[in-house]
């Protein structure tokens, strides 16, 4: 997105990045041309002088006026048309238009003159020719800009004494208030706020973007300033906020801007802006409405400059259409072309009253003046952009110009409706009407993307308030407090950086100095916006990506429940999931954090749905090692059959071999009862002296118990 | 993040807003897969909710 043509500071900018993409002969010619070049001076200085000269009024008038009338010709017309950055196909036509038919040579001469620079490098290298330039990037883009300030002086330059002489002797009230375009643009800049619209490879709308803006019934109602039927009005409307910046770009689809983008609350600046986008606008026609061309370039800005252009040559008389039309159809190269058959009959006269009609007069650049045929000739702002003439005076101020009703309708007078009003509105407030009165709704929707784009509850009721005849009725405020609660409930952070304390101790402590602001958990919190905190106040011990894997970072002690985390293993999800399975242990001076696994805890874990076997695998996942044998008991314990207890006789033996032997051979094997342990055998009470007697047999006493 | 532990619950009860989620914080915090943001918040709106995005201010 190009810097607004008032920051002449950031233009300069630009033309310096430029320069530094010239190879170094050519950078020296050019800014040669600019600065007087001295004997050992680095390029680098040469292109910040050249790049300072744009704004130096003395040297820009002197390097216009040596320059021939062709290349002349087309910069005043660029810096007519006010808007700095144009195709180079566009330009070719437009200076064949003026009567220049000399193909890129124009432009050549003010590239190298350094007073238009190139806005697109096709290739990675350095430009060292700008025909080499133009022949790799091709006709469609190519693009150039001029520094608003060069175009400015150019305007001056060819404006000339005759122009700013010729007044026109009997103002004509302005047909409208020259808010029927601006209005719609707000609207369609809601309609894409709804629903992005998505371009094709070859920047074309989508079949079911284009029926949607066709078939918009808000942007087709009539305009009031003339009874003239634009053709498709939504796809203009579109397409002439994209090219005004309401739109944000985002790979093949256009969202809008939050803010309406460039939206000056002036209305002349306002109109000047949108003057100047018109020309940006590449596939609408005043008679075929959406038209996308074969070689691209759409003839209507460059045809709407040359009438402009017409106009301003003999401003205070009126023109014809026929008058108007009759250079287009001799010198614009691509005009009679894109004209049906019918239209050619007369030479495209019905194509330039279109456009005058549903462009020029509702943007106030033109008065109509009624007859048979009618004429058509500069506005007083109209005199302002061609003769340099002053900025007309602001229209009259009715603040008061509103009327919020009860059921969340907002009726608004076109009388006190300034561009400023039209911005606020369409910010929390949805376009249903565009007439003499207008009508927009209030619904949680539009106060909800009120409040996303920055504005408060207090600020839109503020708005309607302050613009309002009667007071916000009672119910409608307490409609906007409800849709602005509802917001309150989720809060999304695209990027936070979270801290995690030690102890809740240190969070409450930094929470109460202001370090963080939100507490998520008793050891995380995060600033009011995400944003870092001051980590000059905090000891950092290290980061984690929260998105990174599980890692080992636990261990649990020899009693099977006692877990010690790692903290510089740890990661931001770890505190959530042990804390479904273990308790926190009090902190102990500088140690690790611990937690205990108790029958609780997991009873609860349980309860809450995770299973035997999800709670082996997040232990497997954070300490290397199955749920403990204790914790299993805990978990297992319920729900195995019960134990029992028995009165039995324990019987030691002195080795393995013979307890191995006692527990084979077949008369003592039935005596025992169960094997203990290596030494170990059970046996019933009845067995002791059947044992004891079987033993004696082969030499093994059997000795009665040690008393304890 | 929610206004309670019963709205946390309801959204990552929602098939695709769970498989956006990379864990549960706390009972009202829930982490959102890197990059998914925007789906995330497609779907929230499609379920009627007004989540409030808090960006980082300009510094």
């Amino acid at each position: 997105m190009p810097p607004p043509t008032a920051d002449l500071t950031a233009w300069t900018e630009r033309v310096r990045e430029t320069l530094d993409r010239y190879a170094e002969p050519l950078a020296r010619a050019v800014t040669a041309r600019l600065v007087q070049p001295k004997i050992g001076q680095t390029v680098e200085d040469l292109a910040d002088k050249a790049a300072a000269t744009q704004t130096n009024a003395p040297v820009i008038d002197r390097r216009i006026r040596e320059l021939p009338i062709g290349p002349q010709t087309l910069l005043r017309l660029i810096g007519l048309s006010r808007q700095p950055h144009w195709n180079v196909g566009q330009l070719i036509t437009l200076s064949a238009a003026a009567g220049h038919a000399d193909g890129f040579a124009p432009l050549q001469l003010l590239l190298e003159a350094g007073l238009i620079f190139p806005a697109h490098t096709p290739t990675p290298g350095p430009i060292t020719d700008f025909t080499a330039w133009f022949g790799g990037a091709g006709m469609l883009a190519a693009n150039v800009f001029v520094h608003p300030a060069v175009a400015a002086r150019s305007r001056e330059i060819g404006t000339g004494e005759d122009r700013k002489k010729s007044r026109a002797t009997a103002p004509v009230a302005p047909a409208g208030d020259g808010l029927d375009w601006p209005l719609r643009l707000a609207a369609v800049w809601q309609r894409t706020r709804q629903l992005p619209v998505k371009m094709t490879q070859a920047k074309l709308l989508f079949k079911r973007d284009l029926t949607r803006l066709q078939a918009d019934d808000l942007l087709a109602v009539p305009l009031i300033d003339v009874s003239e039927k634009v053709v498709d009005p939504g796809v203009l409307a579109f397409e002439w906020a994209a090219a005004a910046g309401l739109f944000r770009p985002v790979e093949l689809e256009y969202h809008a801007d939050p803010l309406l983008g460039v939206w000056p609350s002036n209305l002349w600046a306002l109109l000047t802006h949108l003057f100047a986008a018109f020309f940006q606008v590449e596939t609408w026609d005043p008679l075929k409405g959406y038209a996308t061309s074969d070689t691209g370039v759409c003839p209507t800005a460059t045809a709407a400059l040359m009438l402009f252009d017409n106009l301003a040559q003999t401003p205070g008389k009126g023109k014809t259409a026929a008058e108007l039309v009759a250079p287009l159809w001799e010198f614009h190269p691509s005009f009679p072309s894109a004209l049906s058959r019918e239209v050619a009959k007369t030479q495209g006269e019905g194509w330039v009253e279109s456009l005058l009609l549903t462009i020029a007069v509702p943007l106030r650049v033109i008065d109509v003046q009624p007859g048979e045929p009618r004429t058509f000739r500069l506005s007083d702002f109209g005199r302002h952009l061609f003769c340099g003439e002053p900025e007309p005076p602001p229209p009259a101020a009715f603040p008061q110009t509103l009327v919020v009703q009860p059921n969340a309708e907002v009726l608004v007078y076109r009388q006190g409706l300034t561009p400023a009003l039209i911005a606020e509105l369409s910010r929390f407030a949805a376009w249903k009407q565009i007439g003499p009165a207008c009508t927009l709704e209030l619904n949680a929707e539009e106060t909800y993307h009120g409040l996303e784009s920055g504005m408060t509850l207090a600020g839109i009721k503020q708005t309607l308030d302050r613009h309002a005849m009667r007071p916000l009725p009672a119910n409608v405020a307490d409609l906007l407090r409800r849709w602005a609660d509802k917001r309150e409930r989720i809060s999304v952070y695209p990027t936070a950086t979270l801290v995690e304390f030690t102890t809740p101790a240190d969070l409450d402590l930094a929470l109460s100095r202001g370090l963080v602001a939100v507490k998520l958990t008793d050891l995380i919190g995060l600033t009011a916006d995400g944003r870092e905190p001051d980590f000059k106040a905090l000891r950092l011990i290290g980061n984690r990506e929260y998105d990174a894997k599980p890692v080992k970072c636990l261990t649990v002690a020899n009693d099977g429940l006692t877990i010690s985390v790692d903290p510089v293993q740890a990661d931001l999800l770890l505190e959530a999931e042990i804390a479904r399975v273990a308790e926190p242990l009090p902190p102990t001076g500088h140690g690790p954090r611990q937690f205990r696994l108790t029958p609780q805890t997991l009873r609860q874990a349980t309860e809450q749905g995770q299973s035997l076997e999800q709670l082996d695998n997040w232990f497997v996942s954070r300490t290397g090692f199955p749920l403990t044998p204790a914790g299993r008991l805990f978990v297992t314990g319920r729900t195995s059959s019960a134990p029992v207890t028995e009165v039995c006789r324990i019987v030691r033996l002195p080795s393995v071999e013979i307890a191995d032997g006692i527990v084979q051979w077949p008369e003592t094997s039935d005596l025992i009862l169960d094997r203990l342990g290596p030494m170990v055998v059970m046996i019933e009470e009845e067995n002791l002296n059947p044992l004891r007697e079987v033993l004696a047999g082969i030499g093994v006493i059997l000795e009665a118990s040690r008393a304890p | 993040m929610t206004e309670d532990a019963v709205l946390a619950q309801e959204l990552l009860a929602r098939k695709k807003l769970a498989g956006e989620i990379v864990g549960r914080l706390s009972d009202r915090v829930l982490l959102i897969r890197p990059g998914r943001v925007e789906s995330v918040l497609d779907e929230l709106r499609k379920m009627g909710h007004t989540p409030q995005v808090v960006h980082r201010a300009e510094s």
